[in-house]
């Protein structure tokens, strides 16, 4: 008989493991706030004291979609690691996703079903049951059925992937409005639309950067926070360091130095809202000097004839001798990419200057080929609710009807438009118009503020789901997401609310599941089901307890590198007018440059005391707002370090600290986003400004996006102070040789190691 | 050399000595009350709420972890270098002025080294745990660091206050007897105690020579190796403008300066209050104005020589710390602090200067912020500009917390000091008689000494 | 041989060259600048790991600080030819660290594997050792630190909390490796292998800028990648001895 003593037992059970579906088993055992005494009497099957359970699931901090695995304690979430078969993030993790433990046991969080009592907005509720919160959400929509007027329902989600987002689809369907919008501000709508006008598919392609040795971002920060950090920075550091003999190049272009910016072996300010007629500076030289030698040439030449170098130097402000050099480089290296996105997509010209880059790709044969842009395949859930996402228009017109009594019931789901629309938009006050708001938000946001209902969700560390990455990574892959820890709270996963509406609705029937978790099954059986070799090899609970095991499932259907070309009415679209700008250069002198904040991202991530003390990447600001300036543009102005300004726009102002920031245009004025939170807690409220609020209106026409790069400014002195507190100290090495450069090519040979070098210390 | 016109008399001597220890007017009560008070108020308070509340009651941040605590434990070291010091090197050189100064002066050593000690405590993150800074036998066989300039400094401090703590003593224990044998009731008691039954024979005064003259010879290097000592928890590191080879004198040198002007201070308010007019006379401050002039001059010698070779040196990081503290934030402190060490005490070279009492008291207590200012600045300035410029990100401001210790620093100073002047004879009743003529036998004077 | 010779003769090998290299392992982190964007992740990951506090707001503004692993950022040059240059600056694991000789309790001190480890329990909070460092790497606390409920349910049992007036610092992630090495012995290794540990940091960082192993093993990927001549430590004129190598940063422009 084997001998296993206790140590070994405690081991074999948990040692490393990988559990499955911890919600499912832990559920019962440690409700909060039930304490017991001796917590495990009797402990869930795989659970041991002190040996850690890890739990595969998905990031829901941004939309990249990483693969994280949960370390858990005696049912705790204790730390959020990349899981390592995903490939998106290969085990790794951004500071924002490893922040999510404290969306689980943030101190702010809402703890039960809460009916408004007090006028709205006043923040008077009163807590309720499920059943009396659900009963009084369906009885609305209930009678507006039975009046027939179920268009008036709304659902504004936050743009949530996957098979949940799939049932908000099914359950306004079946309820019978059409009015169900995915808006989430940092979503990359410019960017999907010029892949369609360009590509003729509506995507997001991947961009091979590991294999890259070129690349021309512009205005991309794929590096900071742009659409897949994780996975751009590992593809970034192999294509740097990852091979032997070959470093890869890069050049940035944008007006403010970005993450991105810093790394790039180039950096280059364009005249903000330039960046694409860059680009077609760039394309007709490639075509002109005889890089190019497609059978489209003389389309193409003639499409680019108005960019001449000289013309676009004078555009953008970059000489001459630099867009040649830069056409050289990107023509003359292969493999090379060209992205583009950020605030490039965010102005008036944004889809055209994305279509340039494109455009780019296509010139210098980048498409399809390995270190370049590859097309991914239809994703494993079909065509996704990201690709329908509603932009900045759609909400206008939502705030438009509202005003006019055509919306009566307004569902929120993981979307906070008070926050993020700008001021002139009067979202606000159209809400105001809507007779019933329920919200499913976890927080006390600013629009939740403002329901009459809140029917408040888990947080993705105790909900069902699933994901498809997007952008993709070239082939078919899934994530699972599932309960690392029993829910904390009396709130309920979002699509559980969904299903229980339906419920009250009678719409059980086209709705069957009982529950997210058995709807996500479902789900995924039909992946079972439509995925051969694992139905002739291993039952479906074989499947579905691998997949949440592994936390990931994947098919290898990587396209083929087609021959592509373009249609000759899409080359002579291709053109980039001049962007338009709010307000008169002489009135406004300053381009308005907002951009997402590292750490606190569109301000989601503002209530996260981790997040509001990880010092801004570039300033090593903390805990505040601030306006960047160019050192000479300060010094016209005789402003310094932490004198307040006011920055106004046409549409509104705040008040901030000045920040000189030695790498920003002058004619430039950058300020973060993310602060300036009215709600959502302690540790966001009341601080710094949200600088959303003074953009003005103007959209990119082609998708009708805001423009929110399209906002000039002037500033103007309050003569007060503020201090702006930050870790970092004096900015220049002085000599000091902490960071040391050599040139390229220097790192080729080992030198005699370090081991070599002499102890002195050695007593007498 | 008392001044020939000098009326005293032996009784004189005993009589206002004893006086000074047994009649105690409401003045004196008045001021113990309010130095009491005041420690409690400014020390004791401010300590046990740090203790409380955490170091950060102060105002030191990352990376500038040490602040005025430790300047003032500098500083009270410092000033505790003149007493036990000077009366050695006067008792050794046989300069017979210093009779009437010694015992004050010694005190003011004791004193000072028990509040820098204190200012040790203060300092620590968890002084509760300060004994393991001692080697003590126990069953974890844990012991001290033995390479810590700190646990040098453990060792040398506690070796120099048991050191003077003895020398003191001894020097007084003939006057006990004379207070004892002058007294009545629980002082005649008390008295007793500490005389050790000194009667005064012919054996017992050679002995005690014997011992004194000892005891002042070990403990001459014993206060150079203390201060030196203090000046390597700073000089051992790796700090630009700490790691100095040029600070264990500098920081000697930079003690007995602020003793000497700490005993000139002492001795006005001594001479003034006291009513001891008669034994702490012109001489006196003459002589101590010529060694503080001696002293300010060497002073700012090393001074000099501390700013040459840190810029002669060409480091970008010496040179930063160099510039950081001349011409930085706190670069006014620093030519406060040469105003007051460097050029004031020149008026030290004109006599009329060294024997004006009040403008000597000035100088003296001038020294003395100078001297302080110097000591934070050792502190306060270089921790701020070591080697990685990003983490010179914050202005240390002490805070309310901290003045108030220092602050409440010197009242305990004072506190303990007026205690002392009840009980220890403030100055020597043996050694100012030797400086007078002796009584004739069977004269009156005579009479009233028996 | 008496009690004083066997002493004088424990000290004298003490610091010989190649002391710790006698030991099992050589724990060593290889950071590659050309990698590193400074995307913070791995101070992140350090704050979760290790159980660092919240300091709050007037806290960071009185400058003090708490990161164990934290990113210095250096501008070079004048807009528009400016760049910035990122370097994380962490505990550097000195084989000749300052802050242990200062220490008066021995609160710190060199540990077999290389380390430079922290006894909070030991620590009086004399900060000196703060005061030696040259890296400035050393993290006080100034106070006692809440975490507001809920959120001391993430804190991590293999870590202790600190309390006031104890300084503290990088490990190295001494929680995992012991984790490692009690594994390796659970199966019968004498070793741990290499990448078995990984400190948070490393575990986390986006760019695989980290690299961290043993530099006794000439196989290790620490070791290949310290054999390379862009390998440079962070004040080596100092003589500490650092067990962090970083590579420097390949400047685009410069060849
Ligand atoms: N890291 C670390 N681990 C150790 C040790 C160490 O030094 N360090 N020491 C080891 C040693 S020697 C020991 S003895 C063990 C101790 O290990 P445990 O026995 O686990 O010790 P405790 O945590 O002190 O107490 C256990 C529980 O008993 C509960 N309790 C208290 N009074 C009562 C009561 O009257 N009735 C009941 N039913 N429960 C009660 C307490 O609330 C607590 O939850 O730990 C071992 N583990
Ligand atoms: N406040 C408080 N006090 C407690 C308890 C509590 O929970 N709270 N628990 C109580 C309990 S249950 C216990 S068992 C005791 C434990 O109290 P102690 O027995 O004092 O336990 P330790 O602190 O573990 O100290 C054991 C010592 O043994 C040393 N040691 C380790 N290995 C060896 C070895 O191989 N040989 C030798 N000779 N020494 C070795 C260690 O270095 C350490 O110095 O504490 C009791 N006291
Ligand atoms: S990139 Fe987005 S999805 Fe990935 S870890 Fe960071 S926040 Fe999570
Ligand atoms: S995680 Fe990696 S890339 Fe990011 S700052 Fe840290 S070391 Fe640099
Ligand atoms: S980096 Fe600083 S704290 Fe770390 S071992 Fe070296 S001297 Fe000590
Ligand atoms: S602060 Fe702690 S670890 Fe540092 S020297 Fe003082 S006692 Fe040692
Ligand atoms: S090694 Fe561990 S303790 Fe050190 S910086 Fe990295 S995560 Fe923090």
């Amino acid at each position: 008989m084997a001998m296993i003593d206790r140590r070994d037992f405690v081991k074999l059970v948990g040692a490393g493991s990988v559990g499955a579906g911890a919600g499912f088993m832990l559920a019962e055992t440690i409700k909060h706030p039930v304490e017991h005494l001796i917590p495990y009497p009797v402990p869930p099957e795989e659970f041991s004291q002190g040996i850690a359970t890890w739990y595969n699931t998905v990031c829901s901090m941004c939309s990249a979609g990483c693969g994280i695995s949960v370390r858990t304690l005696e049912g705790r979430a204790k730390k959020i690691e990349g899981n390592p078969s995903h490939p998106v993030n290969q085990g790794r993790l951004c500071a924002l996703g490893q922040a999510g433990l404290q969306v689980l046991y943030n101190p702010d969080r809402l703890t039960a079903p809460m009916l408004r009592t007090g006028e709205r907005g006043d923040g008077a509720f009163v807590q309720t049951t499920w059943e009396e919160g659900l009963a009084e959400a369906a009885n609305r929509l209930s009678s507006l059925r039975a009046s027939g007027q179920v268009d008036r329902v709304c659902f504004l989600a936050g743009g949530v992937r996957g098979h949940v987002g799939r049932l908000f689809e099914r359950f306004m369907a079946e309820l019978g409005s059409d009015r169900l919008l995915n808006c989430d501000f940092g979503h990359a709508q410019t960017l999907y639309t010029a892949s369609e006008l360009f590509f003729g598919e509506r995507q997001l392609p991947y961009y091979d950067l590991e294999n890259t040795r070129y690349v021309l971002s512009f205005g991309a920060d794929f590096l900071g926070g742009w659409l897949s950090p994780v996975h751009h920075s590992l593809g970034f550091g192999r294509s740097r360091q990852g091979r032997s003999g070959v470093r890869g190049r890069f050049v940035q272009i944008e007006p403010r130095m970005s993450l991105s910016g810093a790394a790039a072996d180039e950096w280059i300010p364009a005249r903000p809202g330039t960046e694409g007629i860059l680009a077609l500076g760039i394309a007709r030289h490639i075509v002109e000097e005889g890089g190019y030698a497609g059978a489209d040439r003389a389309a193409w030449a003639e499409s680019l004839a108005g960019y001449t170098t000289e013309r676009v130097a004078e555009q953008t402000g970059i000489e001459s001798a630099t867009i040649v050099r830069l056409a050289e480089a990107f023509a003359g290296t292969r493999p090379s990419l060209a992205i583009g996105g950020g605030a490039v997509g965010n102005h008036t010209n944004g889809v055209d200057a994305l279509v340039a880059v494109n455009a780019l790709n296509y010139l210098a044969g980048n498409i399809g080929q390995t270190g370049g842009l590859v097309f991914n395949p239809v994703p494993a859930f079909g065509p996704t609710a990201r690709a329908g996402q509603s932009g900045y228009r759609a909400l206008l017109e939502l705030a438009e009807d509202a005003r006019q009594g055509r919306i009566e019931v307004l569902i929120l789901n993981a979307t906070n438009p008070v926050f993020a629309m700008p001021a002139a938009a009067a979202f606000e006050q159209a809400l105001a118009e809507i007779p019933f708001i329920v919200s499913l938000s976890s927080f006390m946001d600013e629009t939740t503020a403002l329901a009459d209902l809140i029917l408040p969700s888990h947080t993705y560390l105790e909900s069902w789901g699933d994901d498809t990455p997007e952008p993709g990574v070239g082939f078919t892959v899934a994530a699972i997401a599932q309960p690392v820890v029993a829910p904390l709270y009396n709130t309920r996963a979002t699509a559980d609310i969904i299903l229980g509406l339906a419920q009250e609705l009678g719409l059980g029937d086209a709705l069957p599941w009982a529950s997210a978790e058995e709807y996500i099954k479902a789900s995924w059986r039909e992946i079972y089901e439509r995925a051969p070799p694992d139905a002739a090899t291993r039952s479906f609970d074989e499947f579905w307890r691998s997949v949440l095991k592994a936390g990931i499932w994947g098919e290898e259907t990587r396209r083929e590198a087609a021959a592509f070309t373009v249609d000759a009415s899409v080359i002579a679209r291709v053109g980039v007018a001049a962007p338009e700008f709010s307000g008169s250069s002489d009135e406004y002198p300053f381009v308005l440059h907002p951009y997402s904040s590292h750490a606190l991202h569109d301000g989601r991530a503002a209530n996260l005391p981790w997040m509001q003390e990880l010092p801004d990447p570039m300033t090593s600001v903390v805990y505040g707002s601030w306006v960047e300036l160019n050192p000479a543009t300060a010094e016209e102005l005789e402003l310094r370090e932490g004198d307040l300004v006011e920055v106004q726009s046409a549409h509104g102002a705040v008040t901030v600290p000045v920040f000189v920031f030695p790498a920003i245009r002058p004619d430039v004025v950058a300020v973060p986003i993310g602060q300036g939170h009215s709600e959502y807690g302690r540790y966001a409220k009341n601080r710094g400004v949200n600088v959303l609020e003074i953009l003005a209106p103007l959209v990119e026409p082609t998708t009708g996006s805001l423009a929110s790069s399209a906002t000039r400014v002037r500033l103007v002195r309050t003569g007060r102070t503020a201090r702006i507190v930050k870790t970092g100290g004096a900015s220049r090495q002085l000599g000091r040789g902490v960071v040391q450069t050599t040139g390229e090519g220097a790192s080729a040979g080992p030198r005699a190691t370090l081991k070599g070098i002499p102890i002195t210390v050695e007593p007498a | 050399m008392q001044a020939k016109s000098s009326p005293i008399s032996y009784a004189d001597v005993n009589n206002d000595i004893v006086r000074s220890l047994v009649v105690t007017g409401p003045k004196y009560y008045i001021t113990l009350a309010a130095a009491i008070s005041l420690t409690l108020i400014c020390y004791f308070f401010p300590w046990f709420y740090q203790l409380y509340y955490g170091i950060g009651a102060a105002g030191m941040n990352h990376p500038q972890v040490w602040g005025t605590y430790l300047a003032s434990f500098i500083f009270w070291i410092g000033l505790s270098h003149s007493g036990t010091l000077l009366s050695c090197v006067l008792h050794l050189t046989n300069s017979a002025w210093r009779k009437a100064m010694y015992r004050s002066a010694e005190a003011m050593t004791l004193f000072s080294l028990m509040v820098a000690a204190s200012m040790v405590a203060v300092h620590l993150g968890r002084p509760w745990f300060i004994h393991w800074s001692l080697p003590y036998p126990n069953q974890m066989e844990m012991w001290p660091n033995f390479r810590s300039p700190l646990l040098f400094d453990v060792m040398a401090i506690t070796t120099y206050l048991t050191g003077s703590s003895i020398f003191i003593y001894m020097g007084s224990i003939p006057d006990f007897a004379a207070v004892r044998d002058r007294t009545t009731g629980w002082r005649h008691y008390m008295y007793r105690l500490l005389s050790l039954g000194w009667r005064g024979t012919d054996t017992e005064w050679h002995r005690l020579g014997w011992a004194y003259t000892f005891l002042a010879v070990l403990i001459i290097p014993l206060a150079v190796s203390v201060h030196s000592i203090v000046s390597w928890d700073f000089a051992l590191s790796v700090v630009p403008a700490l790691h100095l080879t040029i600070f264990a004198p500098y920081f000697v040198v930079g003690a007995i300066y602020s003793g000497t002007a700490g005993i000139v201070t002492v001795m006005f308010v001594l001479r003034k209050y006291m009513k001891f007019e008669k034994y702490i006379t012109e001489l006196h401050f003459d002589n101590l104005g010529k060694l503080l002039l001696a002293l300010s001059l060497l002073w700012t010698y090393i001074n000099m020589l501390e700013v040459f070779t840190g810029w002669y040196s060409g480091e970008s990081a010496e040179l930063e710390a160099l510039e950081y503290k001349l011409f930085g934030k706190y670069g006014p402190l620093y030519w406060e602090m040469i105003l007051f060490c460097a050029v004031t005490p020149l008026l030290c070279m004109f006599k009329r200067f060294r024997t004006s009492f009040v403008p000597m008291l000035i100088l003296s207590i001038a020294i003395n912020i100078g001297m302080y200012t110097e000591r934070f600045l050792i502190v306060g300035t270089s921790l701020s500009r070591k080697y990685l410029p990003d983490a010179w990100n914050s202005l240390y401001v002490p805070s309310v917390v901290e003045l108030s210790i220092l602050a409440g620093s010197v009242a305990l100073f004072c506190t303990l000091f007026l205690i002392f002047v009840k009980i220890f004879p403030s100055v020597s009743i043996y050694e100012v008689k030797e400086t007078l003529p002796a009584p004739e036998k069977g004269s009156p004077q005579w009479q009233a000494t028996q | 041989m008496s009690f004083f010779d066997d002493f004088l003769a424990k000290w004298r090998e003490y610091r010989k060259p190649g002391y710790y290299e006698r030991f099992d392992y050589a724990w060593t982190m290889t950071i590659d600048l050309d990698r590193c964007t400074g995307c913070e992740a791995c101070v992140t990951a350090c704050q979760a790991e290790n159980n660092i506090p919240i300091l709050g707001e007037a806290e960071l503004a009185k400058g003090r600080e708490m990161q164990w692993m934290r990113i210095e950022r250096y501008w070079e040059g004048e807009y528009p030819d400016v760049k910035l240059r990122f370097i994380p600056m962490l505990c550097q694991h000195c084989d000749a660290a300052p802050c242990e000789t200062v220490c008066p309790v021995s609160a710190t001190y060199h540990n077999q594997d290389g380390l430079n480890a922290q006894v909070y329990n030991r620590c009086i909070g004399t900060r000196s050792c703060a005061v030696y460092c040259p890296y400035d790497v050393r993290y006080f606390n100034y106070t006692d630190h809440q975490w507001d409920k809920p959120l001391d349910e993430q804190l991590n049992p293999d870590v202790t909390v600190r309390e006031k007036g104890v300084m503290e610092k990088c490990t190295f992630c001494i929680q995992r490796i012991r984790q490692a090495k009690d594994s390796a012995k659970d199966d019968g290794r004498r070793r741990v292998r290499d990448g078995e540990v990984q400190p948070a940091c490393v575990q986390s960082c986006p760019a695989e800028a980290l690299v961290f192993g043993d530099r006794q093993d000439p196989e290790s990927r620490v070791s290949s990648m310290m054999d390379n001549a862009r390998a440079y430590r962070v004040l080596e004129e100092l003589n500490t001895l650092p067990s962090v190598v970083y590579l420097k940063k390949v400047d685009g422009n410069a060849g």
